[in-house]
């Protein structure tokens, strides 16, 4: 290891020096716990949820779910090797897509419901166009992204024409479909880019990476706006508060937090009765409710305000991958290791 | 009960290496053997320089597996549960001609978890115990799926040498040999299922060049069995088959021994990378210690003196790699000082930001719960029926529809914020009908032209920039939107370099929005028209409606009277 010179010395007293003034900087903002301001709004009852519909149809695991913008239809992805896409109100396939690789690790609906992607192990984004079919009778493959030096983790759809991809290689990737070129591409993280949520004007997107860390950046730059510490492991999942102005996270260190942007700290600190890493979350429509889909089979779920915890949701059987909100808060769709996506309304 | 001794351990131990050696003498070689390998390895590890073991520390140990805590739990469990005295009964059983060995009915588990767990729901007992089963801790003896019934069928514990925490993952060369021993043994019941003959079919195709040594490998396994008591052999035979159901499962049974492959790939990716820094330290350790030796003695044959001549090059050279190593530490201590330098400005910008109080921020967040409150169909229920629950897609379809009437609520969040109007497409008409009466539409639709400009693919983003600045930009544009000089100058830069991107217009588009936000959008929610809008749904769409009519006669009787 190399020995420390004068300089770097100096450099690394003067980093420890503004940590700690960042640090009582925060302290100094936050005046109050989020907790003691809400002691006197109403208690919100207890999760009501009910499993509505179990779309059972895969053979294997099931590793991610994404609903589309009408939120009526999702698109989950399978270790199987398919993508299928469902009518989560009767419970039918409108399409099944058979893929080239079988380790999908994440999809994505476009808010059109126009396409689908997906990637995982195979170090490729590959999208879909769910309206026009090919030659084999299945969704036409509009395009391959492929150029990852890690597998692909999370990918999200901008509009029709650009998708946003985040990877093990620990980059950031846009993507023009049309043209099928890279836009914009930077290192994002110190570790692999896990997550990726658009906030609802689209103008600015948070990632989690497995660096503990979390991310806000604005979509035309490429340096971060804000960095959010406070995880001590993998951060697994983030998602953008409706109001845009804060987002939960859910980690492998079995707590879930709610950052907030404004006042660039951590506002909430959510722990499970039980002992369990979260694999993702979702908040409710009024951000009232923050749902984690965890290792130990069931979705736990708190209000965000109080900072209490308000139920859990069983119903698989195997650990949960993945959860998704609809836009418009009808219902919450999840997925699960024991091959069953269940729609809870 | 039969206890778990180390006779039972050590058989299949000698059964897996294949060959048929006294079964108590191999378990001693074993534990020898182990022992001499530890020392072996410990004293290897305390030859090694301090830095290099400190380096190794924090090579992922089997230990930190993310399913190993689990596993030492439901261990714990299953020790209670093996317990002589206040365990769950264990016992033989005489059935038809013979008698089952060591087994235990589900009810008795289920029963034996709700009481020493005190557990309150009955399912949750029946749950543990299916979990249980399915990591491979206890099995039915008769079936292939791992799961426990709350009833008198009958399972057995599983034996500590093939619990899940001693990290098998067991090759398919084993699950072959494995195969290929159940089709030698005779007996009907002892038959592979059908997934397991495919399973042997696929296997011979893959080890086609291999398989006689697999076949001699399960021959003499099968003849070491053989040797063995029955009763013995049906318990170690259905333990043995138990393991194999757990990592290579049948078809509809979730295989948990399985990593989720991301950590999987993270934790591999690790341990090479620690382990070549150790290589590579080792060999810089190395190269200080122990200096390559010149050959001095004057007897040697002319060979030998080019050879040493060939040393000294190559001690020259060495010093060079050294030289070179010692230079590859001033690149990392460079890059290390220059990482520094940009935390420190990351974090100084950080320190310069202007931040809100929490408090604030809290109450921003309590208003903005309250207000959406009652369209979070998880707190309110929403105003058409539960689609799953009345089997209509009215909700679906009533938010899609843009004809008057709207519903009530969906007219009122448009009063929320500009955001919210501009986001509901028959708000948007609604606003570009009230923008145009006011001569002022042209802001909206340079706003919602540049939304669109953003969206488009690359090749066209050129052309449409153009079209955007002549329509509205210019200086005789048709539909002229009011923006300050310094904007527009800004943005006709951009335009015309030659190489106009879809984010020239976004200052422009800003400065457009605020003056809506500001101006015409708080005029149009005190205007005739969004209150009209607004009357216009509560009386079409609800009873009052019908009401006020009558109240509305009311009052002219009154009057007239």
């Amino acid at each position: 290891m190399p020995k420390d010179d004068a300089e770097t010395t100096a450099l690394k007293k003067e980093l420890n020096d503004l940590i700690a003034k960042c640090k009582a900087d925060q302290e100094k903002v936050a005046d109050a716990k989020l907790a003691e301001k809400c002691g006197d709004m109403g208690d919100v009852q207890r999760i009501r949820l009910v499993v509505k519909k179990s779309l059972k149809g895969h053979i294997n695991k099931v590793n991610s779910v994404h609903y589309s913008g009408d939120s009526r239809h999702c698109v989950t992805g399978s270790l199987d090797g398919k993508l299928i896409i469902w009518d989560t109100w009767s419970g039918n396939k409108v399409q099944v897509i058979p893929l080239r690789s079988a380790w999908v690790m994440s999809v994505a609906f476009a808010p059109s419901g126009n396409f689908v992607a997906c990637g995982g192990m195979d170090n490729m984004c590959t999208v879909y166009d769910v309206n026009n079919r090919d030659a084999t009778g299945a969704a036409k493959m509009v395009r391959e992204l492929a150029g990852y030096e890690g597998f692909l983790s999370s990918c999200r759809f901008l509009d029709d024409t650009h998708i946003m991809t985040g990877s093990g290689d620990m980059k950031i990737c846009v993507w023009d479909l049309e043209a099928g070129k890279r836009e914009v591409d930077f290192n994002a993280h110190a570790g692999d880019v896990v997550s990726i949520s658009l906030a609802p004007d689209m103008k600015t997107f948070v990632t989690g990476s497995v660096d503990r860390t979390c991310k806000l950046w604005d979509v035309r730059a490429e340096k971060e706006k804000q960095t959010f510490f406070g995880h001590e492991a993998d951060v697994n999942s983030v998602c953008y508060h409706p109001g845009g102005q804060a987002f939960a996270t859910a980690s492998e260190d079995k707590t879930a937090r709610l950052f907030d942007i404004r006042s660039d700290q951590q506002l909430g600190h959510y722990t499970p009765p039980g002992n369990a890493g979260f694999t993702s979350c979702g908040l409710s429509f009024s951000g009232r409710y923050l749902l984690a889909g965890s290792d130990d089979n069931s979705i736990h779920s708190w209000d965000t305000l109080k900072v209490a915890h308000t139920g859990t949701l069983n119903a698989h059987e195997n650990r949960v991958t993945s959860i998704s909100i609809a836009p418009n808060g009808i219902a919450l769709a999840s997925c699960s290791w024991d091959q069953s996506v269940r729609v809870w309304g | 009960m039969v206890t778990m001794n180390s006779n039972e351990k050590a058989a299949p131990k000698a059964c897996q290496q294949g060959s048929s050696r006294d079964v108590t003498k191999s378990s001693k070689e074993e534990k020898e053997n182990e022992k001499k390998e530890r020392k072996e390895r410990e004293n290897l590890i305390a030859n090694l320089p301090p830095s290099v073991q400190a380096l190794m520390a924090t090579i992922p140990s089997p230990e930190e597996s993310p399913n190993y805590l689990a596993y030492k739990k439901m261990e714990a469990i299953i020790e209670k549960m093996q317990d002589e005295n206040t365990g769950v009964p264990v016992r033989t059983v005489k059935s038809f001609m013979s008698k089952i060995p060591s087994v235990f009915t589900g009810s008795e588990l289920v029963a034996w978890l709700g009481r020493h767990l005190n557990l309150e729901d009955s399912w949750e007992a029946l749950h543990l115990s299916h979990l249980l089963a399915a990591h491979g801790y206890l099995f039915p003896i008769d079936d292939h799926c791992l799961t426990v019934k709350n009833d008198n069928t009958y399972y057995r514990f599983q034996t500590p040498y093939f619990w899940p925490s001693n990290q098998w993952e067991p090759e398919n060369t084993d699950y072959a040999v494995y195969l290929c021993k159940r089709t030698m043994q005779n007996k009907a019941r002892l038959e592979l299922a059908d997934y397991e003959a495919e399973s042997l079919a696929r296997l011979q195709k893959m080890f086609s060049r291999k398989w006689e040594f697999i076949f001699m490998q399960a021959e003499a396994q099968s003849k070491v069995d053989k040797k063995r008591d029955k009763l013995e052999r049906k318990v170690l035979d259905s333990q043995e088959r138990a393991f194999w159901d757990l990592h290579r499962p049948m078809p509809g049974c979730v295989n948990t021994t399985e990593l989720d492959p991301k950590k999987l790939s993270r934790i591999n990716a690790l341990k090479q990378k620690r382990l070549q820094q150790c290589q590579e330290l080792i060999m810089q350790h190395n190269l200080k210690n122990n200096p390559i030796v010149t050959i001095t003695n004057a007897q040697e044959s002319e060979e030998e003196i080019q050879k040493n001549s060939e040393i000294v090059k190559e001690n020259g050279e060495c010093s060079r790699t050294e030289l070179a190593t010692l230079e590859d530490d001033k690149p990392s201590i460079e890059s290390q000082i220059e990482a520094a330098k940009r935390q420190v400005a990351v974090l100084k910008a950080r320190l310069e930001r202007r931040n809100v109080r929490v408090s604030k921020v809290a109450e921003m967040f309590i208003s903005y719960c309250e207000q959406y409150g009652e369209y979070d169909a998880f707190l309110t229920p929403p105003e058409w029926p539960n689609p799953w629950i009345s089997d209509t897609t009215e909700l679906w379809d009533q938010e899609k529809q843009c004809k008057e009437p709207l519903p009530l609520r969906r007219v009122r969040r448009w009063s929320f914020s500009l955001r919210e109007l501009l986001r509901d497409p028959p708000g948007r008409e609604h606003f570009a009908k009230f923008l145009s009466k006011e001569f002022s539409g042209e802001n909206l639709k340079f706003w919602l032209a540049v939304q669109d400009l953003k969206a488009l693919p690359i090749c066209r983003v050129a052309s449409c920039a153009k079209d955007i600045w002549k329509e509205f930009l210019d200086s005789n544009a048709p539909s002229p939107v009011n923006i300050d000089a310094a904007s527009r100058e800004l943005t006709r830069v951009r335009v015309e370099s030659g190489k106009p991107d879809r984010y020239c217009f976004d200052q422009a588009q800003a400065h457009v929005y605020h003056l809506m936000k500001s101006d015409s959008y708080s005029r149009y929610l005190r205007s005739e028209m969004y209150k009209d809008i607004l009357n216009g749904s509560k009386k079409k769409t609800s009873v009052k409606g019908i009401r006020s009519i009558v109240s509305f006669t009311g009052r002219k009787e009154t009057s007239s009277n």
